[in-house]
C-alpha cells in the first residue's frame, strides 16, 4: 500500500516526465508547493521502496511499478476533472485542489463506473491524455454490464461478453468448447455442493467446474 | 495407405472405427502419454487400409494431452484422408474442427454422422450445398446401424482431394496472416503457410519451436499489437470468426432449426438433480453389485464345475506322471491359474465390463460425474474419479489404469490408494459375503461397507490435505441419454479384457504356481505355528489365517477356499465365531492390494509410492482388525 502523500509524488512525477525526460527535483517542489529538500528525503524514500530511480544532480524517472501506480492515480485525477468540469460545472483551480483530494480515496470499481458515466473520454479538461485502464478488456465490452456465468441464475440466458482467463491454454479450451463472444449461453443447473454449473450452448449440454465459470463474463439477455 | 478418423468426443468416431475395421484392433499409449488412439485394417478392393482412430478433440490447437496426441499422429503419420466425423445434429460446433483440418492442407472427407437421429427430429441437411460451400465429399452415416460406412471407406480411397474452402479472419488478421506467410518458406513446412501462420498468431508451441527467429519474433509482436488495439487475445477473435462462419454454414445447409434447442429428456434431467440423481446413482450401483455377485457367482458355478469335469482327470494323469513334489505343485499351479481365470474373468470381470460400456455409452456415467464433482472435490478428487471408483469393484487392476483419465499424478495417486485401500474389488467382496455376510448376517456385511466407506473418505480428505494441490476444473460436454449400440459394447468390453488379461494372467500364473510349490514343500504350514501367538494377540484370530493373508496377496480369490481346505470344512462357522469373522473381513478388504495390482501400481506409480501404499495398508488392516478384535472382545 502506498501513502496518498507517495501517490501525490508519483503523480507529479508522471506530469512531469509524460512526454519523457526527468523530473527536476526543483520542478517537483514547485508542483508540490514544498521545499527542495523535503522532495530529496522523498525522493530517496521512493527509490528505496522501487517506485523511482533517482539520479542527483539529474531528477527523477518511475520505475515500471511506480509506473502503474502512477498511471492510476492520474487516471483516477483526470476522470475526476473530468467529471467536474462537465457535471458539476466547476472551474478554476478549485476543479484541480478537489480531484487532487478525491483521487486518493476513490475505488477502482468507482472509477471504472465513472468511466462508463462519463462515456470513455480520452483527454482531461485541460487537455491532456487520460491514461487507459488496464484490465484488458475492449471498451465496447467495458461499457456493458458483465456478470460471470458463476453468478447467473438456474434458467438465466446470457451471451457471452468476454473471457477473463489468464492461463493461455485454459483460454483456448474455453474458446474450442465454443464458448466465444457472441455465442448465447442457458444455465440448465447448478449443481449444489460446489458442483459444476451445467449450461448449453449451441445444443449441446456442457458441465463446467466453477472456477473455469469464473473466467466467462456475460451479458445478460 | 492410411486413414485417419478424426473428430469432437462423442460423435460417433470410434463406431465408424469399428464398423470399418472388425476385429484385429491395437489399442497403444502415444509414447510419453496416457493417452489412448486405436489402430486397426480396413479392406477395400483386395488392399488393405490402416485406420488410425485419434483421441476424440474439439480443435488442433494443442491444448489438452488428447489435442497434442491427435495433432502429433496427423503430423507424423501423415494419412492420405482425414476423416473428420461430425454429429449433424450439432453440425455448428463440429464444423470447427473440420475448418482446422482443411486449413492444416489434409485430404478430409466430412462423415455425417448420427443422420438417422437428424431426421429423427424433423430436420434436413443440404448435403449437396455443404459440398459445394465446404469443397469436400461429405457422406451421411449411422455408425451405429453401419450405414454409408462402404461409402464413407469408397470416398475416403478414391475421390479425396485438397479442399480450397477458407475461413475469412477479419481485416487485421487477414493482413497480420498474409505478412508472415510472406516472412516463411513453403518447403520448410508440411503445410499451407496459412495455417503455419495462423498457429504463430495463436501461439502454438510447436510451430514457434520450429519457425525462426524473425518470424517469431514478428508474430509476438503482431499478438501485442492486436492485444492492446483490440483488448482481446487474438485466439480470441480467430475462434470468434470460426464459429461465426460455422454458424452461417450450419443455417444455410440446415436452415434456421441448425441449433435449436432440444427438448430435454425427462430421466435425463432426473440424473443430474441431486434429489433425484443421488437414489438413482445409489439403485445403479445396487444394480450392478447385485447383478455381479449374483449372476456373477451362478456363472463361476456353472463354468468351475464344467472345467473340474472336463479337465481335472486328464490333468491328474498328467500329474501322476511328474515326479517331483515341486513339479507337481508347478503342475497344480496352471491348473488353478485357469480355474481361476475361468472363475473370476468371465463371470466378474467380462460381467462387470459389459455394465460398464453400458453405462459409459449411455451417457450415464458423466452425469454422475458432473453429479458428485462437487462433493469429490472435497476429497482431492474430481467427479471423474467415480469411473475408476466404479470399475474397482470389479477389479483393482483395470481400476488403477482407468485413474491414467485424471489430470495430474497428484490426483491418480490420491484416487489409485483409495480404490487399493478402501474399494473392495469382486474378489473381496466375495470373502465379506461368504463369510460376514453368510454367518453373521448381511447387517454386519454392510457394516464392513459402512467402514471402508468412512475410510474412503477420511484417507481422501487426509490426502487431499497432504499432498501438495494442482487444481483442473472438470470441462466435459453431457452427451444426450442414448441407446447404446451392443456392437460397440462388445467391442469396447473385449479390449479391456484382453489388457487385463495380458497384464494379470502371467502375474497369476507365477503366483499360483510359487504358492503350490511353497504347499508341496510345507513352508506355508510352518509359519502356522510361529504366527499363531501373534495372530491370537492382535487379531484374535487362530493361526491358520496368516495362510489366507498370504493367499490374499497372491491370489485374493483363493483366500476363502484356502481356509476351508485348511480347516477341513466348508462351514466356517464351526471354526470361527461371527466376531472373527467380521475381523477377518475387514482385514482382508483393507489388505495389500493382490500381486496383479501391486505390479500395475509398480509401473504406473514407481515403487516409492507403492510401497508406501503397500505398507499403509498392511498397517491400516492391522490396526482395524485389532481395533475390531478389542470392540467385539468386550
Amino acid at each position: 500500500m502506498v501513502t496518498e502523500i507517495a501517490e501525490q509524488y508519483l503523480k507529479v512525477i508522471y506530469n512531469l516526465t509524460e512526454d519523457g525526460g526527468v523530473a527536476k527535483t526543483s520542478d517537483v517542489a514547485k508542483a508540490m508547493s514544498v521545499a527542495p529538500a523535503s522532495v530529496t528525503e522523498m525522493m530517496h524514500k521512493l527509490s528505496r521502496q522501487g517506485y523511482v530511480r533517482h539520479e542527483r544532480y539529474r531528477g527523477a524517472t518511475l520505475s515500471p511499478k511506480g509506473l502503474k501506480i502512477a498511471r492510476q492515480v492520474t487516471r483516477k485525477h483526470r476522470l475526476l476533472e473530468r467529471f467536474l468540469n462537465d457535471l458539476c460545472g466547476i472551474r478554476g483551480k478549485s476543479r484541480h485542489d478537489q480531484a487532487c483530494r478525491m483521487e486518493h480515496v476513490l475505488t477502482d470499481e468507482a472509477e471504472r463506473q465513472l468511466c462508463r458515466m462519463l462515456n470513455r473520454p480520452s483527454e482531461c479538461p485541460h487537455g491532456k491524455q487520460i491514461p487507459k485502464c488496464e484490465r484488458g478488456i475492449a471498451c465496447e465490452k467495458c461499457t456493458k454490464e458483465t456478470v460471470s456465468l458463476v453468478d447467473l441464475g438456474e434458467g438465466d440466458v446470457g451471451t457471452v461478453s468476454h473471457l477473463a482467463s489468464k492461463d493461455k491454454e485454459e483460454l483456448c479450451r474455453i474458446l474450442a468448447m465454443g464458448f466465444v463472444p457472441g455465442s448465447e449461453v442457458k444455465v440448465e443447473k447448478k449443481v449444489p455442493m460446489g458442483g459444476p454449473i451445467i449450461v448449453s450452448l449451441k445444443g449441446t449440454k456442457i458441465a463446467l467446474a466453477r472456477e473455469i465459470g469464473r473466467a466467462l463474463h456475460m451479458v445478460r439477455a | 495407405m492410411e486413414i485417419a478418423l478424426a473428430g469432437n468426443p462423442n460423435v460417433g468416431k470410434s463406431a465408424i472405427f469399428s464398423r470399418l475395421t472388425g476385429v484385429g484392433v491395437i489399442s497403444s499409449n502415444y509414447p510419453g502419454t496416457t493417452v489412448e488412439f486405436f489402430e486397426g485394417k480396413a479392406k477395400f478392393m483386395g488392399s488393405t487400409i490402416t485406420v488410425i482412430d485419434l483421441p476424440g478433440t474439439y480443435s488442433l490447437a494443442g491444448n489438452t494431452d488428447d489435442e497434442r496426441v491427435a495433432t502429433n499422429l496427423l503430423f507424423e503419420r501423415r494419412p492420405d484422408t482425414v476423416v473428420a466425423v461430425l454429429d449433424t445434429t450439432r453440425l455448428e460446433r463440429n464444423l470447427v474442427l473440420l475448418f482446422e483440418l482443411i486449413e492444416s492442407g489434409y485430404h478430409v472427407v466430412a462423415s455425417l454422422n448420427m443422420y438417422d437421429e437428424m431426421r429423427r427430429s424433423g430436420r434436413d441437411v443440404d448435403v449437396a450445398r455443404l459440398e459445394r460451400i465446404l469443397m469436400v465429399p461429405a457422406i451421411p452415416t449411422v455408425a451405429t446401424k453401419g450405414e454409408g460406412i462402404d461409402s464413407l471407406l469408397f470416398t475416403s480411397v478414391q475421390l479425396r482431394g485438397r479442399s480450397k474452402f477458407k475461413v475469412r479472419y477479419d481485416s487485421h488478421i487477414e493482413e497480420m496472416v498474409r505478412k508472415l506467410s510472406a516472412m516463411l518458406k513453403q518447403e520448410d513446412w508440411p503445410m499451407p503457410l496459412r495455417a503455419v501462420s495462423l498457429r504463430l498468431l495463436t501461439g502454438d508451441r510447436r510451430v514457434l519451436e520450429k519457425a525462426d527467429g524473425a518470424a517469431v519474433r514478428a508474430s509476438e509482436r503482431m499478438r501485442e499489437e492486436f492485444l492492446k488495439e483490440h483488448g482481446e487475445d487474438i485466439v480470441v477473435h480467430i475462434e470468434r470468426d470460426r464459429f461465426g462462419e460455422a454458424g452461417r454454414i450450419a443455417t444455410e445447409v440446415v436452415g434456421e432449426a441448425a441449433d435449436r434447442e432440444r427438448k430435454e429428456g425427462f430421466i435425463s434431467d432426473l440424473t443430474l438433480r441431486p434429489a433425484t440423481g443421488i437414489p438413482i446413482l445409489i439403485a445403479v450401483l445396487a444394480a450392478v453389485f447385485l447383478v455381479l455377485v449374483f449372476a456373477g457367482g451362478a456363472l463361476e458355478g456353472v463354468l468351475v464345475g464344467a472345467y473340474t469335469d472336463a479337465a481335472r482327470a486328464p490333468f491328474d494323469d498328467f500329474k501322476a506322471g511328474l515326479s517331483s513334489d515341486l513339479a507337481r505343485g508347478a503342475a497344480e499351479g496352471v491348473y488353478l491359474s485357469v480355474e481361476a481365470m475361468l472363475a473370476l474373468v468371465i463371470p466378474y470381470i467380462v460381467v462387470f465390463y459389459i455394465m460398464l460400456a453400458v453405462l459409459e455409452d449411455t451417457g450415464y456415467l458423466v452425469r454422475v460425474v458432473s453429479l458428485l464433482d462437487g462433493v469429490m472435490h472435497r476429497l482431492g478428487l474430481h467427479g471423474r474419479a467415480v469411473i475408476p471408483m466404479v470399475v474397482g469393484f470389479g477389479c483393482n487392476v483395470p481400476a488403477i489404469l482407468a485413474t491414467r483419465a485424471m489430470g495430474s499424478r497428484r490426483e491418480r495417486l490420491i484416487l489409485a490408494t483409495l480404490i487399493t485401500i478402501a474399494v473392495p474389488c469382486s474378489a473381496q467382496t466375495a470373502i465379506i459375503i461368504g463369510t460376514v455376510g453368510n454367518y453373521a448376517g448381511a447387517v454386519w456385511a454392510l457394516a464392513i461397507y459402512i467402514i471402508l466407506g468412512a475410510i474412503l473418505v477420511i484417507l481422501g480428505f487426509a490426502m487431499h490435505r497432504t499432498i501438495k494441490f494442482e487444481p483442473t476444473g472438470l470441462f466435459v460436454e453431457i452427451p444426450d441419454l442414448r441407446v447404446p449400440s451392443p456392437h460397440e459394447i462388445l467391442r469396447k468390453t473385449y479390449l479391456r479384457v484382453k489388457e487385463f488379461l495380458t497384464i494379470a494372467f502371467p502375474l497369476l500364473l507365477v503366483g499360483s504356481i510359487a504358492l503350490e510349490m511353497l504347499m508341496a514343500e510345507g513352508i506355508l504350514q510352518q509359519l502356522i505355528g510361529p504366527s499363531e501367538g501373534f495372530m491370537m494377540a492382535v487379531l484374535g484370530l487362530p493361526g491358520v489365517v496368516v495362510v489366507a493373508l498370504i493367499f490374499g496377496i497372491l491370489r485374493k480369490e483363493m483366500a476363502l477356499q484356502m481356509l476351508m481346505v485348511l480347516f477341513g470344512t466348508s462351514n466356517l462357522a464351526l471354526h470361527l465365531s461371527p466376531e472373527q469373522m467380521f475381523t477377518f473381513a475387514l482385514v482382508m478388504a483393507v489388505f495389500m492390494p493382490c500381486l496383479a495390482a501391486f505390479a500395475v501400481m509398480l509401473k504406473e506409480f514407481g515403487v516409492r509410492s507403492t510401497a508406501v501404499v503397500t505398507a499403509g495398508s498392511i498397517g491400516l488392516a492391522m490396526a482395524l482388525g485389532a481395533l475390531s478384535n478389542l470392540l467385539l472382545g468386550l
